[in-house]
């Protein structure tokens, strides 16, 4: 009856479809009955999922009658129907912001279901538990990830096109390895930030699923960051210089929780996002100049996220605003041991102050860049309702040696 | 080159990391910009690859003497590698597209009602599939070396892609009057999640899995009635080619590289085939979504006997396409081994 599957040879019957069979009770010897008459063995398999009993079968046989027997109760399902959805804003073309109507834009504060389910669907009654452990939408939410998810892909840019390679001119050896030694460190960074976040995705679950849409940007911009900055550092006649520290990303691979994640993350991300601002300042020609605008243009994104989830996590979960303290001490301890890093402050202080021989003046204008580089910081942290009171000593220590009149830096 | 670069926090300048430049790079664009294949040079490329490395330090940076591992990860390139990667990334990048603009949305008109219904199912199905198709790369991801960084790079594109499709498809489904309809039970997407090994996992999820589905968008002329739908599967298609390239030559790469995997790679196979289903994940034969795929082939209900030849045809292509796919990876003789599910659909090669 079949002309698409090829001539039948000895039809093999998997276990499981006679597991199947017997469950519905079909008679033994059935399944073959069905292949000699011409079903296929796909055909037969679909009856046994789609629950034929071994009567109905057997009376389907004797009529000559095909055995699949569709009900089509899944058009019956009681979700949602009728949902014609339509861009608001037509500029921007059909967006997931215009998909939260009705039940389908319902994200709700515990999402209970273990399986893979969309959001909206009618459940299975019996499924796998998938393994997910992120439930609470208070843990990892934030309203502005629908939007943000569009914006980044409208704002989608390619480093192998989008800058301009062919006017990268000869720079002094000392502030060329300065820019290669800046941009390894940042490379290494950015790939490192992108397989975290990466590896929390499995654990999120389909309750939260613009989220995790959002997230895929994030990860694909710090991919393209570092793509484009290890780019830059093989161009122009320098290459790969010393990796970066490691005490800083240990303690994001060290998260327990999306929570510790998201916190110790905030902090690179707001100095990241403040140090790609100030691009200018450390850009030494055009092209510089348009990959660090356009790596703070995806980091404004980023920053916006972490600071509206701290913001809605701490209004939800109140009791657990100090506990916040340990990791922000934590990371920016950890990034003020790395800022002290030769490698990490030199190549900046070269940059800033235009050779090695101006370095000193470099420093001090790289003292006011970490200090604008904290003060956005805080000013982030309070964005999100979160007063820090007394910053990491180390940090601290930064700009106090600075004025200290004993100080030789 | 500074032997052992001084990273103190003395007072006084420190400058080692100037001296670590013997080998300058001075890659020059191509006609497709400056691309990963144009800086795979010296002592950063691919090929250079050294010994494994687990502190996240990207291939070619030179080694802090200080520096920390971070877990357990690949320790040979052949573990995670595939020879197209730079390429894939590149054009993956190109070719990044948006569900909210690129999709003719104003095409989309009134269909009959089991028509609407039926497509709705499967975009249920299809926005379930997808959204594990990004998790599973993000949970190898720090387990790929950042001494096989591009493959690193590839994966987080994929990453990107599937979002896109999660996405796609449930616009798709919520935007012609309809709404998203049963969720799918045994598509046997948890084998995807539950693979140990990365091959294992590329596998399962870039050959067979996204290869499955990759058939099926390559019949969406057939499927999609509308210009809409018809550019979904099209420009989907469009990124699965590159997430199943990538599988291909990664399976290619470790049987080419390291032959006595064979035997222990045909035994993930012999399991998911043996499956009921089958075919493991990007299963088609779950009720609704057989049925949804009958009508739709088929023209409507009414037509379902049609679209059950057409659904055998589309089952044949699967089986067949993934047949081929194994074999341009070297894993020919999987024809004689095939599960029974499929072995009705195999061709003579
Ligand atoms: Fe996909
Ligand atoms: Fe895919």
């Amino acid at each position: 009856m079949s002309e698409a599957p090829s001539a039948p040879r000895t039809v093999e019957v998997p276990q499981e479809a006679r597991d199947r069979a017997r469950e519905l009770g079909w008679e033994d010897g059935l399944i073959e009955l069905a292949l000699q008459q011409g079903h296929t063995l796909q055909e037969v398999w679909q009856a046994l999922r789609a629950g034929v009993t071994g009567e109905q079968a057997k009376m389907y046989l004797a009529r000559g009658a095909r055995v699949v027997r569709p009900d089509f109760w899944w058009m019956r399902v009681p979700t949602e129907w009728g949902i014609r959805v339509r861009p608001k804003d037509p500029a921007m073309g059909l967006q997931l912001s215009d998909l939260m109507v009705g039940t389908y834009g319902d994200v709700p504060d515990v999402w209970t279901n273990r399986s893979e389910i969309a959001r909206g669907s009618w459940p299975n009654p019996v499924v796998e538990d998938m393994g997910y452990t992120i439930f609470e939408k208070a843990i990892v939410w934030a309203d502005c990830v629908v939007p943000l998810y569009e914006i980044a892909i409208r704002d989608r840019w390619a480093a192998a096109t989008d800058l301009p390679w062919s006017t990268l001119e000869p720079l002094p050896t000392d502030i060329e390895r300065a820019v290669c030694q800046f941009l390894t460190e940042q490379s290494e960074r950015a790939y490192f930030e992108a397989t975290m976040w990466a590896g929390w995705l499995p654990e999120i679950s389909y309750g939260f699923l613009e989220l995790k849409l959002f997230l895929s940007t994030v990860i694909f911009d710090l991919a393209r960051h570092s793509e484009a900055f290890r780019k830059r550092a093989l161009a122009n006649g320098g290459g790969l210089g010393l990796q970066a520290p490691t005490d800083y990303n240990r303690i994001v691979k060290e998260a327990r929780t999306f929570p510790e994640l998201a916190a110790v993350l905030f902090v690179q991300d707001s100095m990241l996002l403040t140090l790609f601002r100030h691009g200018e300042r450390i850009a030494q020609n055009q092209l510089e100049r348009q990959l660090y605008a356009l790596c703070a243009r995806d980091r404004e994104r980023l920053v916006e996220y972490q600071v509206e989830r701290l913001k809605h996590f701490l209004y939800k979960m109140p009791d657990r605003r100090e506990e916040q303290n340990l990791y922000f001490s934590k990371a920016e301890g950890r990034i003020a041991k790395e800022w002290r890093d030769p490698a990490v402050w030199e190549p900046l202080a070269i940059l800033l102050g235009g050779g090695t021989d101006r370095i000193e003046e470099g420093r001090r204008m790289l003292l006011e860049l970490r200090k604008a580089q904290v003060d956005d910081y805080v000013a982030n942290l309070r964005r999100a309702t979160f007063e820090r009171k007394s910053l990491n000593g180390r940090l601290v220590a930064i700009f106090e040696e600075a004025t200290a009149p004993t100080a030789t830096a | 080159m500074a032997v052992n670069p001084s990273t103190g926090q003395g007072e006084g300048l420190d400058l080692s990391w100037l001296d670590l430049y013997d080998d300058a790079a001075s890659a020059t664009p191509s006609k497709k910009g400056m691309t990963l294949a144009d800086i795979n040079l010296g002592r950063y490329s691919a090929e250079a690859r050294g010994a494994g490395d687990m502190t996240f330090r990207l291939r070619g940076a030179i080694p802090r003497p200080n520096a920390q591992r971070f877990g357990p990860n690949y320790q040979s390139k052949a573990d995670v590698w595939a020879e197209n990667c730079l390429m894939l990334y590149e054009e993956a990048v190109q070719r990044q597209w948006s569900s909210a603009r690129d999709i003719p949305w104003e095409t989309l008109e009134p269909l009959p009602d089991d028509i609407e219904r039926a497509m709705c199912q499967l975009c249920t199905m299809l926005t379930e599939v997808e959204f594990i198709a990004g998790d599973v790369p993000g949970q190898w991801l720090p387990f790929v070396s950042a001494q096989d960084y591009e493959a690193g790079l590839f994966l987080m594109t994929q990453i990107m892609d599937e979002a896109r499709h999660t996405d796609v498809f449930r616009k798709r489904a919520l935007a012609n009057g309809g709404g998203l309809l049963a969720q799918g039970a045994g598509l046997g997407l948890r084998t995807l999640i539950e693979a140990r090994d990365f091959t294992e996992m590329s596998v399962l999820m870039h050959i067979q899995a996204e290869g499955f589905v990759q058939s099926m968008f390559r019949m969406g002329e057939l499927i999609g009635k509308t210009e809409a739908d018809k550019r979904i599967f099209r420009m989907s298609a469009q990124d699965e080619s590159r997430h199943l390239a990538f599988g291909v030559m990664h399976l290619k790469y470790v049987l080419d590289t390291e032959p006595e995997r064979r035997e222990e790679i045909h035994h993930y196979l012999d399991k998911a085939e043996g499956d009921a289903a089958g075919g493991g994940s990007g299963d088609v034969t779950f009720p609704p979504v057989f049925e949804a795929l009958c009508i739709l082939l088929g023209g409507g209900k009414d037509k379902f006997d049609e679209g059950v030849q057409k659904f055998l045809l589309l089952r044949k292509r699967q089986v067949n396409e993934y047949l081929h796919r194994l074999e341009v990876a070297g894993l020919g003789d999987r024809r004689q081994r095939v599960g029974p599910l499929l072995r009705q659909f195999v061709e003579a090669a």
